[in-house]
């Protein structure tokens, strides 16, 4: 299940400033409370489709460490997505909400 | 360990030297970092549960065939607009060329060169309206995750329209090099001959370059299916 919402997950946890995969990582699994602990290196993956499809851009930045690092940030496009994405979640999210609890959902879900 | 790691999984991102370099150093600093903020230090062990941790290498380089593969068949896309757009320059050039040089043709070839001519037209201008469509077809379109088979299809179909626009390019580049050979005065070459001869290298060469792209997706297609297949 966590593999079809992983764009908007990513692209969530970009929404906070750039970062590197790692740190995108730990921001995953921070701001979901531990729970959600994807394979690692599914999220680089995905980095790079959201780049090539413009939703972020990268560059290459050196760390403390001395090693090259490749840092993440949303465009304004991955800004739009994101909010687009978000929106059809929280329909979707009511919607399911209501079902389970038998209260009339709000909003039409996509 | 984790030099053997990324070694191992730079070979099996061997189909596309650039992201296997990249990938390589991303992946790098994701494991020294992980190495570093594992509260048991640095070890053996530390370096072996970061790398259980990031998966399979062969299964992330499937993922990152995707990419890749997506990425190429943009680049086929834009590549079949700018050959177009080069064959175009390259015929207006020579044209050109044979207003200044004030070439006359005679009687007898003439209705020749109208045929061939026609040919050539038809031919360019549809190459131009499938490029177009074939260009607009896969640039409008994301990259999935996934290799579902709806993806499989719109590349196959992107294929189709690519391999219809070079082979009407063709048509036109091969007609060009006939009225050019029906226009060059004689066998023997000449200051005045050098620059169509010229430009009809550079239209093969164009059209060669858009079989060398429809060939190079073909393989990374098929060998991206058989890299999924096998995780």
């Amino acid at each position: 299940m966590l593999k079809g919402h992983l764009d908007l997950i990513v692209l969530a946890a970009l929404s906070a400033g750039p970062a590197h995969g790692y740190a995108v990582i730990e921001e995953i699994r921070r701001r979901s409370g531990q729970a959600f602990d994807l394979p690692e290196g599914t999220i680089y993956p995905a980095l790079h489709r959201l780049e090539q499809t413009g939703l972020l851009v990268s560059h290459w930045v050196t760390a403390e460490s001395g090693r090259r690092r490749r840092v993440y940030a949303l465009t304004r496009r991955g800004e739009r997505a994101l909010t687009e994405r978000r929106a059809v979640w929280q329909q979707f999210s009511a919607a399911i909400g209501s079902l389970l609890t038998g209260a009339r959902p709000r909003g039409r879900p996509a | 360990m984790i030099s053997q790691y990324l070694e191992s999984l730079a070979a099996a991102l061997s189909f596309d030297r650039s992201l296997s370099r990249r990938v390589r150093q991303e992946v790098e600093d994701h494991l020294w970092g992980a190495v570093a903020a594992d509260p048991r230090g640095d070890g053996l062990e530390t370096e072996r549960s970061a790398i259980a941790k990031f998966g399979d290498p062969q299964r992330i380089a499937a993922q990152f065939a995707m990419v890749s593969l997506a990425r190429r068949t943009k680049e086929a896309g834009i590549a079949l607009i700018l050959v177009i757009a080069g064959v175009f320059i390259t015929m207006k050039t020579r044209i050109a060329w044979y207003a200044v040089m004030q070439c006359a043709v005679s009687d007898d070839i003439r209705a020749v060169l109208g045929i061939v001519g026609s040919i050539d037209r038809y031919a360019f201008w549809l190459s131009v309206i499938i490029g177009i469509g074939g260009w607009a077809y896969v640039c409008g379109r994301g990259i999935p995750a996934e290799f579902h088979p709806r993806y499989r299809n719109q590349l196959r179909r992107f294929r189709w329209l690519c391999t219809a626009a070079t082979g009407a390019l063709i048509v036109s580049v091969i007609s060009d090099a006939l009225l050019t050979a029906l226009r060059l005065p004689g066998a023997e070459l000449s200051a005045e001959s050098l620059l169509p001869i010229f430009s009809i290298a550079i239209e093969v060469a164009c059209a060669g370059l858009l079989v060398f792209k429809i060939r190079g997706i073909t393989q990374r297609e098929t060998s991206t299916a058989a890299l999924l297949l096998k995780t």
